[in-house]
């Protein structure tokens, strides 16, 4: 049986009436709080918040958007834009490692080349942090749907 | 929630004024939507990468403003105005705003508290 064969849960006709803003305040602070403490069904109003923003959306296609889907499906964008980015990817990498090996062997001084690979280790560390916080918090996004 | 640019929605009466409700964000793309819409911006058309992320910041301030205007009893929000500023290069602020109203409910009809009319 799918999900669209069933009755829906209590929680889940309370997260619609949450998301189209049918609850009185009490419930509504209620089940804001229970958001916090239970993930799946953040996720679930996720969900459904997503399907509420895409179905406010007024404006019919355009007919160019047709040939934009083609052309995103087809093997030469496809194929163009994975490797254009791979190698911009791949070259900004290896340029890093190039620039941190000529640092480590050049004659600059022991404490500053120290200092300099804190700094960009330092940048990195926090680039990873931020990236995985947005990867971890993305589903829980409704915006990324909408077009224009 | 009805959400409207005039001062007033025709053939409704405000019953109660709980003032100014807003509802900003900043959003960005990842970098590789931007090094397509530096390419875009080369050869010329429309931008969808940023159209995308515009439209976005302005549903989620949109939303934010609509929550604060629900968590104060409004079921109308009169005279929504918008406004953008530059942050950040490759970021979108949006802010949008109104006064927060409730509307008296059409005579012979009930309050429409829980079954509020779309918003669109």
């Amino acid at each position: 049986m799918s999900a669209q064969d069933r009755d829906p849960t209590p929680d889940e006709l309370l997260a619609m009436a949450y998301v189209d803003g049918e609850l009185p305040p009490a419930e509504r602070a209620e089940f804001a709080a229970r958001l916090l403490r239970e993930p799946a069904l953040a996720r679930d109003v996720a969900a459904l918040q997503r399907l509420a923003v895409i179905a406010r959306r007024m404006a019919p296609p355009e007919p160019a958007d047709q040939e934009w889907a083609r052309l995103e499906k087809g093997l030469l964008h496809r194929g163009g834009m994975g490797i254009g980015f791979a190698a911009v990817l791949a070259g900004g990498i290896g340029l890093a490692g190039w620039a941190a090996w000529r640092l480590a062997a050049s004659e600059l001084g022991l404490a500053p080349k120290i200092l300099l690979f804190l700094l960009l280790g330092g940048f990195l560390l926090l680039f990873l942090v931020v990236l995985r916080n947005r990867r971890r918090t993305l589903p829980y996004d409704p915006y990324t749907g909408v077009e224009r | 929630m009805i959400l409207v640019t005039t001062f007033e929605v025709p053939g409704r009466e405000i019953e109660a004024v709980f003032g100014l409700v807003r509802g900003n964000t900043v959003r960005a793309r990842h970098l590789g939507k931007d090094v397509t819409a530096l390419f875009k911006n080369i050869v010329g058309g429309e931008v969808a990468e940023y159209t995308k992320l515009l439209a976005e910041s302005r549903e989620q301030a949109v939303d934010r403003m609509v929550e604060e205007a629900r968590a104060r009893g409004a079921n109308a929000i009169l005279g929504v105005r918008f406004s953008s500023s530059d942050i950040a290069a490759g970021a979108a602020e949006l802010l949008v705003y109104g006064t927060a109203v409730r509307l008296r409910s059409p005579a012979g009809e009930p309050p429409d508290r829980r079954s509020p009319p779309p918003r669109d």
